[in-house]
């Protein structure tokens, strides 16, 4: 008797983690496996007469130029939205830390926009800045910017939807960083006054410092998020106009699902695996090096 | 001195407009699009475009409602939202609670293989994901919609954390009045977690309310589609049904207003610990 319990106290953690690992494996590890052995193949949608292709897809994507063209999208948007974003969202938190009654509502307009999907946020800015219908656009007229072409151009159109993607989430990282900031100690301040330091000096010698993990995280989330853009796109301009906003992750849908040669788009996205696994080596031994010299 | 404060003053001035500046950046759009929604066709198009109407019609639900299956897309919309969270926040506060609490053989090298997916970008996975539930014959089902959303490793991250926490009396008060281990968990150690538990149920009904991508892999019947895919399809590369259009946003941006006007502090919560200690 007494031994049968132990067996099964044994047994109670085990059964309490097994449904979550199965479903982790199932629906997690063996698709990230499956995407590394699709690759290799010619396979469609119906996975009828998989076809053996060994680095086939591989030697294909090196020349194709709508893959470069979307990997050169996704790295502008890298370089464009993430710095203005933790710039801008470290700016306001820094002067939105104190918890009183205004800053707690610009902090809360500013977390607003976490409840509108990418859908919601497409509909609405395309129509905000439509040439017929558009509030934005008759404003703007108003002071002699005429007929902006914001969702048609394949010039500026890449800029709005970047634009989308930072009013979408800006606020959620000065949420995070007001988090961080209110646990600096006070005393550091304090200090710091003493000696006569500006706020601005305060800012970089105390706050940054004081935030750095956090700053790191959001540096890392950011950067690998922008690999991962396709929502607002596919909202928005489907990858167009000309292709000038059709990142890695739209390309690698229209691959599988408008001409379903889903071995090639496997072998994208097995790219695109490899290119956020190295990014994310590289900040984070960054952070590592960087917490060292502090 | 006085031209110290005088400057201090100023500056405070031209910050609070800065601020005040981006949150109409903010809001405005959300407030035009949720007023248009209510106005009718022609004062849609008229030209200067109006900010608020004086007329009120119900005309633009009412022309989407024709063009789409729009009770469908809110009937899949709500089953989605809370079948894909419910399940998933139980089992994995289930999970999060053995890794906390008890002590056996392998649970470091699950945990850890637990935080591994979370390096796991679905964006790249999604394609053999998509093959494999649509293989197991679950295109096109709830089932298939809901069952790869239940296990998350961040919501297993946070449980533990909360339940790591924990005064040890708790277990064994219980354990000495014969109360069952799964009675444990639930009756008396759950309760404990409660404003996490709560957390990740808010941040993961937002979460699959908004989610785009899977529902729009997996589903491909028009009654099986959900608020975000349907209408983004309906909507298409260029809008020309403006008045349902702002109709179909409206629909889809009311539930989880209201849910952050109850539950602010639920969303800032969960973002924050997600953050700052992920």
């Amino acid at each position: 008797m007494v031994n049968k319990n132990r067996l099964s106290m044994t047994l109670v953690p085990y059964s309490f983690i097994a449904p979550v690992i199965i479903l982790l494996f199932v629906f997690n590890i063996l698709p990230l496996f499956s995407a590394f052995g699709l690759s290799c193949f010619d396979v469609s949608i119906t996975l009828e007469q998989p076809k053996f292709v060994g680095l086939d897809n591989f030697a294909e994507i090196f020349g194709d130029n709508r893959f470069w063209n979307s990997l050169a999208v996704t790295l502008k948007w890298t370089v464009v939205e993430v710095p203005l974003q933790v710039v801008l969202a470290l700016l306001l938190s820094a002067l939105l830390t104190q918890n009183n009654l205004v800053n707690k509502i610009f902090r809360g307009i500013y977390f607003l926009p976490i409840v509108c999907s990418a859908t919601v946020t497409g509909i609405m800015w395309k129509l905000i800045l439509h040439s017929n219908v558009g509030y934005i656009t008759y404003l703007l007229r108003i002071i002699g910017f005429d007929n902006i072409n914001f969702m048609n151009s394949p010039k500026i159109t890449f800029f709005v939807i970047v634009f989308m993607s930072i009013w979408k989430t800006f606020g959620i990282s000065v949420v995070i960083f007001v988090g961080a900031m209110q646990n600096v100690p006070k005393s550091l301040y304090e200090a710091a006054e003493m000696d006569n330091a500006g706020k601005l000096r305060q800012f970089l010698s105390v706050t940054i410092p004081g935030i750095m993990p956090t700053l790191w995280f959001i540096i890392i989330t950011r950067l690998i998020s922008s690999f991962q853009v396709f929502d607002i796109v596919y909202t928005t301009t489907g990858g167009g106009p000309n292709f000038s906003t059709e990142t890695l992750v739209t390309y690698i849908y229209t691959r599988a699902f408008e001409v379903y040669r889903m071995g090639y788009a496997s072998a994208v996205s097995v790219c695109l695996f490899i290119i956020i696994l190295i990014i994310t080596i590289v900040t984070y031994t960054g952070m590592l090096k960087q917490e060292k010299d502090y | 001195m006085a031209v110290k404060k005088i400057q201090h003053t100023v500056l405070h001035v031209f910050v609070f407009i800065v601020f005040a500046f981006i949150a109409l950046i903010v809001l405005v759009p959300i407030l035009w699009m949720l007023i248009s929604s209510f106005k009718p066709q022609g004062e849609i198009i008229s030209y200067p475009p109006t900010f608020i109407s004086e007329e009120f019609t119900l005309n633009n639900f009412i022309r989407l409602a024709k063009r789409v299956k729009i009770l469908y897309f809110v009937k899949n919309s709500i089953i989605y939202a809370l079948m894909s969270t419910v399940p998933s926040v139980f089992l994995c506060s289930l999970a999060g609670y053995a890794f906390a609490r008890y002590r056996f053989k392998g649970r470091n090298v699950l945990f850890i293989l637990v935080l591994a997916t979370l390096m796991i970008p679905f964006q790249v996975i999604m394609i053999p994901l998509f093959l494999i539930v649509s293989n197991l014959g679950m295109y096109d089902s709830y089932l298939g919609l809901v069952l790869p959303k239940i296990a998350v490793a961040i919501s297993i991250f946070m449980m533990r954390s909360a339940f790591t926490g924990l005064p040890k009396e708790l277990e064994e008060a219980g354990r000495i009045d014969g109360v069952s281990e799964l009675g444990l968990f639930f009756k008396i150690m759950l309760p404990q977690v409660k404003p996490t538990f709560v957390t990740l149920v808010v941040l993961g009904i937002n979460g699959a309310w908004n989610d785009l991508t899977w529902p729009l892999l997996i589903t491909g019947d028009m009654q099986m589609r959900t608020l975000s895919n349907g209408l983004a399809m309906f909507v298409g590369e260029d809008t020309q049904e403006y008045g349902p259009a702002f109709a179909g946003a409206f629909i889809s941006i009311l539930p989880m207003l209201l849910l952050y006007l109850f539950g602010q502090r639920y969303f800032v919560e969960g973002t924050v610990t997600s953050g700052v200690k992920g």
